[in-house]
């Protein structure tokens, strides 16, 4: 039984290190994880064989990356000790906005674990703020987004999507806490503080632990890559067939930077396919300042905004994306600036 | 003999995490219940105002057993969930 358990270990231990040891080798030889197919290359073939090339394309050099992802996913859900952040961030301090930007959305991929903890945050008194900032800068920020965008669309990207998406989140978080409405919710759904006792969760021993987070990674990568594969075969017709002219002139300059972030707002699109359309613009010619606004239009897409509004009613949604929507223009605005990318 | 109340925590409408979650505790009560052992499986859900002020913020899905919450934020196989049953019989 012993010997068993610690085989187990170690063949689960072997396929974590071989992800890491892949995409070390991957950063490290330069090697890219993207497709590289041209719309010149996609336009030249039949049209049932594009999707299936751009696929192909993308699962020879992405495999690596999703494999990653996925595994790594997987290790944080499971190895970031959960109670220890949830009550960080229900403690109504200053540092809690912190947790909620920066370290509770790395292990939250779905957002069937973003809602429960958003309504939780807000019934056991921890604050309208904190529970939208981490709201808002769980799609930027997660473990699964961060490693795709920063393998697709480049570190320069994606560090400014994470840095801006962070620091939107909390000045989000802090203006709808302050506004009459978000007072008087707040004061609303204060309820009584729980039982201390309450929760005394059972340490496992690291082979189910190990098993669990591969099991989470197995999990996501069963919901994520079928519609990955669905947005992929859209996104392969768009780079042969989207006019790219249409992209230089409008997806550029500061004017390219509002519709950017206009258009990647109410498009309902898992991050992942978000990122794939993404790069299918800029190979088109979409302009550095407008991907970061486009990437920023994630937290007022429709769907979501929908299941926030049955919590916090409608005038904190239109608060906070109305002002998400500002802090897009704002970051694409100042990143174009920065790298002169506008 | 011992009753064990069995609280599967998760969103409403499930997702397939809460979904496998409730299924596996239930597969592990029907076995409990033929051994003649008392077990109650009920599923919550985790954003009603009721769970969050007994038990505070949790992730989901998640599993109570007599009240105190003993797993969160995974699915317990059916192995796992059996021994946590055991120990408080």
């Amino acid at each position: 039984m012993e010997r068993k358990r610690a085989l187990k270990t170690v063949l689960m231990l072997g396929f974590v290190f071989f992800f890491i040891v892949m995409m070390i080798r991957a950063i490290i030889g330069a090697y890219t994880l993207t497709p590289t197919s041209t719309a010149e290359d996609l336009k030249a073939l039949p049209l049932w064989e594009i999707p299936l090339v751009y696929i192909w394309d993308y699962a020879q050099h992405g495999w690596v990356c999703l494999g990653f992802a996925f595994t790594v996913s997987g290790l944080f859900a499971e190895f970031i000790p959960q109670s220890f952040m949830l009550q960080y961030m229900s403690s109504r301090k200053p540092i809690s906005y912190l947790v909620a930007t920066f370290i509770a959305p790395v292990f939250c991929v779905c957002s069937c674990t973003m809602v429960p903890i958003f309504a939780g945050l807000i019934y056991a008194g921890g604050g309208i703020g904190p529970a939208l900032t981490f709201l808002l800068a769980a799609p930027a920020n997660n473990i699964l987004a961060d490693v795709i965008t920063i393998q697709v669309l480049g570190w320069q990207i994606a560090l400014a999507d994470i840095v801006s998406a962070g620091i939107s989140a909390v000045v989000i978080g802090v203006i709808v806490s302050k506004t009459p409405w978000g007072k008087k919710f707040e004061q609303q759904s204060k309820s009584n503080p729980k039982q201390v006792d309450s929760v005394d969760l059972v340490k496992q021993p690291i082979d189910e632990r190990l098993w669990n987070a591969l099991k989470f990674g197995g999990y996501l990568a069963k919901r994520i890559v079928p519609a990955f594969l669905v947005g992929l075969v859209a996104v392969s017709y768009f780079q042969a067939f989207f006019p790219s002219d249409l992209v230089k002139t409008y997806l550029t300059g500061a004017f390219g930077v509002v519709l950017a972030a206009l258009l990647g707002g109410p498009l309902y699109t898992p991050t992942l396919i978000e990122v794939a359309l993404g790069k299918a613009l800029v190979d088109l010619g979409m302009k550095p300042g407008a991907t970061v606004a486009w990437l920023m239009g994630q937290p007022y897409d429709v769907a979501n905004s929908l299941s926030t509004s049955r919590i916090v009613g409608w005038k904190i949604v239109i608060t906070y994306g109305v002002l998400a929507f500002v802090c897009a223009v704002l970051s694409g605005l100042l990143f174009g600036l920065i790298v002169g990318g506008l | 003999m011992k009753e064990i109340m069995v609280e599967v925590i998760g969103v409403d409408p499930p997702c397939s995490l809460c979904k496998q979650t409730e299924k596996n505790a239930r597969n592990v009560a029907s076995k409990l219940v033929e051994e003649g052992v008392k077990v109650e499986v009920t599923k919550l859900n985790i954003t009603s105002k009721e769970i969050i002020s007994k038990y505070g913020v949790l992730m989901s899905p998640a599993i109570a057993i007599n009240g105190r919450v003993k797993i969160m934020g995974k699915v317990p196989d059916v192995g796992v969930i059996e021994r946590l049953l055991r120990e408080v019989l």
